[in-house]
């Protein structure tokens, strides 16, 4: 049902959304359009599914990710990969507004530190969703960086129990910021350029149950880590 | 039945080697589980009163990144293997012992 609304409407809030991002916020992607063939050529050569493991800096950090690897006009083609993304209900839940809003955006609100059994609920859902061929984005850390630099010891474990629970389930480490970005913001700064970097990878454990999901986790985890460092190594 | 004595022996084989009681009791679960999590905990001044209801993340803080990390050493502690649905019912000190329960019996 959330699907198939967002869907239909997705010819209005996908180029409202780049459109806002492009032209009232003026965000630049330098390399946009080598993300872009990378990223499609990928999906491509395979029908896997793939979940999006990112750091998180800022509140539209899924749309500015989203917009950098596909593109409006492919989304619109393309629906089921604009990534399920999985917001802090507390960010926009306190406007019946703003939940449909985000109902239509292809969001799965979730409770950061809510009932196990909730949060529980919110993976089974993207699990459910990535087998049947959707793309979904998860934040390695949960929520944003409160450093702006990933903690290895707050990485959250949901990420490498979905990818252990789906069959042939792909890693898209995502790293991506803005120039201008120094720690966690609502929203980057106006007329900023981003650096998106991406590296699709399979985890491999030769463990079992939960430790197979911490393994895939911190590989991840790992991952993204060098890719910040490799990012300010480009800075200096 | 004489496949299952057979088990029962290896396995109380297993945990005498590993220097464990095989019979171990609710108490004593309980406190190598407050042990553990005492570990992870934030609030130490908690872990002098905790009860079946102490809930882990609320009550002794700990992070819930952590939460995997106290579900493995239990894994280690107790000889167990556990899955990520079954940590899903894991919020107080008293699931935590019912679920090792469940698993060493």
């Amino acid at each position: 049902m959330q699907s198939a609304v967002g869907r239909v409407l997705s010819i209005f809030w996908i180029p409202a959304t780049t459109f806002a991002m492009r032209f009232i916020m003026r965000y630049r992607i330098p390399n946009a359009l080598n993300l872009r063939r990378r990223f499609r050529k990928m999906v491509k050569e395979s029908d896997d599914p793939i979940l999006i493991c990112a750091n998180h800096l800022t509140m539209v950090d899924s749309a500015v990710m989203a917009w950098a690897l596909g593109g409006s006009w492919w989304y619109l083609f393309n629906y089921r990969r604009v990534p399920w993304n999985l917001p802090e209900h507390s960010n926009y839940g306190f406007k019946w507004y703003n939940r449909v809003g985000v109902w239509i955006l292809k969001c799965i609100p979730v409770r950061r530190g809510g009932r196990r059994e909730d949060i529980a609920g919110v993976l089974q859902r993207v699990q459910y969703l990535l087998r049947r061929g959707d793309t979904a984005i998860i934040f390695a850390e949960g929520g944003r960086s409160r450093t702006g630099r990933l903690q290895l010891d707050s990485i959250a474990h949901g990420m490498g129990r979905i990818v252990n629970s789906v069959r042939k389930c792909r890693a898209l480490v995502v790293y991506m910021r803005g120039d201008r970005q120094l720690t966690y913001s609502a929203v980057p700064a106006r007329g900023d350029s981003f650096y998106v970097d991406f590296e699709l990878f399979r985890p491999v454990s030769e463990n079992s149950g939960m430790r197979r999901s911490r393994d895939f986790s911190k590989q991840i985890a790992e991952k993204l880590v060098a890719m910040e460092e490799k990012y300010f190594a480009g800075r200096e | 039945m004489c496949h299952l004595s057979e088990v029962a022996r290896l396995r109380g084989l297993r945990n005498t080697i590993k220097g464990r009681d095989f019979r171990m009791d609710t108490s004593e679960i309980q406190s190598k589980v407050v042990e553990i999590i005492g570990r992870y905990a934030k609030n130490k001044d908690a872990l002098g009163s905790v009860t079946d209801e102490t809930n882990i993340l609320e009550d002794l803080k700990v992070n819930s990144a952590r939460l995997v990390d106290v579900i493995l050493d239990f894994e280690d502690e107790f000889d167990i293997e556990v899955e990520d649905e079954d940590a899903d019912a894991v919020n107080t000190i008293g699931d935590a012992v019912r679920l090792i329960q469940s698993k060493v019996a």
